[in-house]
């Protein structure tokens, strides 16, 4: 399979695949680092001009003021707290919680339950459990027909229990043991069992991570805690049960979810079972609160599972063919990137050139960014299999080439992050431009860059899944947007010389606009 | 061996005592937790005829967890593999200690005469029974006649 896959790569494209040891050695010697010029201020502002010479002039007054206007039309600065909720799509409200605190808000229902329908509190914990504690609708159930209700939930033999036998002593079915009758007990069915085979079973079972889901031993009758728990021989066992019956409890609960960062023992709370991001207060993990994977806006949970499944199967050859290398599409230099924008600028020969497309930099400074689009060959349906099969792995490999950039770039940012600091602190030493506060905004800005990489990251799982159409080519045009406005940004911050706020802050905005204003558009509600 | 519970011995006598049919269950001399099975294929079924040699071990925990049985003849069936392993849920997760080694048994023969492709073991197997089940049972009967006749 690999090696199909290989073959039919290598002709998408000859010029990925390494194939001689050489190119890879070549990367060593002629490492080509995009940063390796110190850009000075001048220098700099000209080469913005230039581009913005090429660029339509309309174009770039729309971007200044039009944007306040279209893209953020609650600017209104009385009601802005207010309004924030309903402008920004990734707002979700949630609360984390402990332990402790998500117990009392599981008991406080156990009891309006048991108060409510005069049930022992273990019953009424273990029916709210199977009807993913919605109170309302147990209780309305349980007045309609209770008896109905319980058997439903296998909390009630479908027949009554029948009374065998007037002698004092019983043969446990289990052991085979004649003992006397003080010493059986059941769970409200017919089946008797001697105390110590129950012993044996609960403990097999707690030792299973069984809990909630303990049945009878002969029929799918559950067992109740206040049935459980007397049965256990010691403390840890009890404990044992008690946990897992509690993890069992919130995952049966919609509107709770653990925080799946390691040993985090913080609970999340949401009204609403959406595909939104968590950040857990304890230990900052970021999730989606609906399927508790990596955060993935603007693709639904399914898709994301779906496209990282797919990753998980063909990144072997995938990886393979992007090698982590690119030749210099002028002096076929091997380059090997390691950080930054995709602006670069070979080593040897002093090409600029897009990372993404290996096309000229200078192409990409008027109209938009283009190398974010897909183009889909309007004959494929024309040709044979063998060019479907082809085209297919060109439109996947096209899609995961992006997704793994930025997933990469991302993967760097401790690397930046520290990179900015040294240099904020070099600055600050000598003292002349501005102060260690003057020069925080370069962190903010490296965190908004880090965001919108992340967001355009998911953008890339969905756009391939998308079907070809006006919305797609909406997404695709707003996606292009935003690589552009995160490339300017990245420019930005690496080569930031000065404490040029007005400057920084202006593309901050602009790039943090475009990452709501796509969500806002596209992230399902 | 020493300290056998009752329950097996129970069990044993009662297998001894009164046999399922088509199914003989004898203790190993050495081990009283090892059982010899022999089944008979049911009738109707692409196994008649044939005679499946099967070995029934009873762990330690038993009767808390289930039984470990494994067929020892080939057989060509979508839930048991070509080690004769058998996909079966009593022998897993709907295990419970109130069956027994006789109602294990009777459930392997029903899994004989009725198969699931829905919930494979051997992929291939079931995938041929559901594509083309005539095949799939042309190829139970053949392996019937190659592997489970006149072994014994």
């Amino acid at each position: 399979m690999h090696c199909r896959s290989r073959i039919l790569a290598s002709k998408i494209d000859p010029h990925l695949t390494p194939s001689a040891g050489g190119h890879i050695n070549c990367v060593r010697n002629h490492k080509e680092r995009f940063c390796t010029k110190v850009w000075t201020k001048q220098e700099k502002k000209s080469t913005m001009s230039n581009n913005d010479n090429e660029s339509d002039v309309e174009y770039s007054e729309t971007e200044e003021c039009g944007y306040d206007d279209y893209y953020n039309p609650c600017n209104d600065a009385d009601n802005e707290t207010m309004n924030q909720k309903k402008c920004d799509p990734e707002h979700f409200e949630f609360e984390c919680l402990t332990v402790d605190q998500v117990d009392r808000l599981l008991n406080e229902l156990v009891e309006t339950l048991s108060s409510r329908l005069r049930l022992t509190p273990s019953l009424s914990k273990l029916l709210l459990h199977a009807h993913n504690w919605a109170l309302d609708s147990v209780i309305r159930m349980y007045l309609e027909d209770s008896s109905q209700l319980l058997v439903q939930s296998k909390l009630k033999p479908e027949k009554p229990p029948v009374v065998k036998t007037l002698s004092k002593t019983l043969v446990c079915p289990i052991c085979i043991m004649m003992l006397p009758k003080d010493v059986f007990c059941g769970i409200g069915c017919s089946h008797l069992f001697c105390k110590g085979c129950w012993n044996t079973y609960l403990e097999t079972q707690v030792m299973h991570g069984v809990s909630t889901a303990t049945e009878c031993m002969g029929c799918s009758v559950m067992a109740t805690e206040d049935f459980v728990l007397p049965l256990l021989a010691t403390p840890q066992l009890k404990e044992r049960y008690v946990r897992h019956a509690f993890s069992d409890y919130v995952r049966s609960h919609p509107e709770l979810r653990f925080c799946p960062g390691p040993n985090c023992n913080i609970i999340i709370r949401a009204k609403e079972n959406k595909s939104k991001r968590i950040v857990c207060n304890s230990c900052k993990t970021t999730f989606c609160f609906r399927c508790g994977s990596d955060y993935h806006a603007p693709t639904d949970c399914e898709t994301i599972r779906h496209w990282l499944t797919k990753c998980a199967d063909d990144s072997e050859t995938a990886n393979y063919i992007s090698a982590h290398t690119k030749v210099c599409p002028k002096c076929q230099i091997c380059i090997e990137k390691n950080g930054g924008c995709n602006h670069m600028q070979c080593y040897g020969c002093k090409h600029d050139f897009c990372w993404m497309c290996l096309g000229d930099w200078k192409t990409h400074g008027s109209e938009y960014y283009r190398c974010s689009r897909y183009e889909e060959n309007p004959n494929v349906a024309n040709e044979s299999s063998h060019a479907r099969a082809k085209e297919a792995l060109k439109k996947y490999l096209h899609y995961f080439e992006r997704w793994e950039n930025h997933a990469k770039s991302l993967r760097l940012e401790e690397q930046t992050l520290q990179r900015i600091r040294e240099r904020i602190q070099c600055k600050v030493m000598t003292g002349t431009d501005g102060t260690w506060i003057d020069w925080q905004c370069l962190l903010d800005a490296a965190a908004l860059l880090a965001r919108c990489r992340y967001t355009l990251q998911y953008t890339y799982p969905y756009a391939y899944y998308m079907d070809a159409g006006p919305r797609k080519e909406l997404f695709e045009y707003q996606q292009a947007q935003l690589e552009a406005e995160i490339e300017n940004l990245s420019w930005k911050v690496e080569r930031a010389e000065t404490t040029d706020r007005g400057d920084l802050g202006i593309q901050m905005d602009v790039c943090e606009k475009r990452r709501t204003t796509l969500l806002q558009d596209f992230l399902e509600s | 061996m020493a300290g056998l519970p009752r329950r097996i011995i129970k069990e044993t006598q009662r297998l001894m005592a009164e046999p399922v049919p088509g199914i003989s269950a004898v203790p190993d001399e050495q081990n009283a937790r090892y059982f010899h099975v022999v089944v008979a294929g049911p009738e109707g079924s692409p196994f008649e005829g044939g005679v499946f040699k099967l070995e029934l071990f009873l762990p330690e925990e038993y009767p808390m967890s289930a039984p470990k049985v494994r067929f020892m003849t080939k057989i060509y069936h979508p839930n048991i593999d070509k080690l004769g392993r058998i996909c079966l849920d009593i022998l897993k997760d709907k295990w419970s200690p109130a069956l027994q080694i006789r109602t294990v048994l009777l459930s392997i023969q029903a899994l004989l005469s009725a198969p699931n492709p829905d919930d494979p073991l051997a992929n291939d197997v079931a995938e041929l029974w559901k594509v083309n089940e005539a095949e799939a049972i042309r190829n139970a009967r053949e392996w019937t006649r190659t592997y489970a006749m006149g072994n014994i």
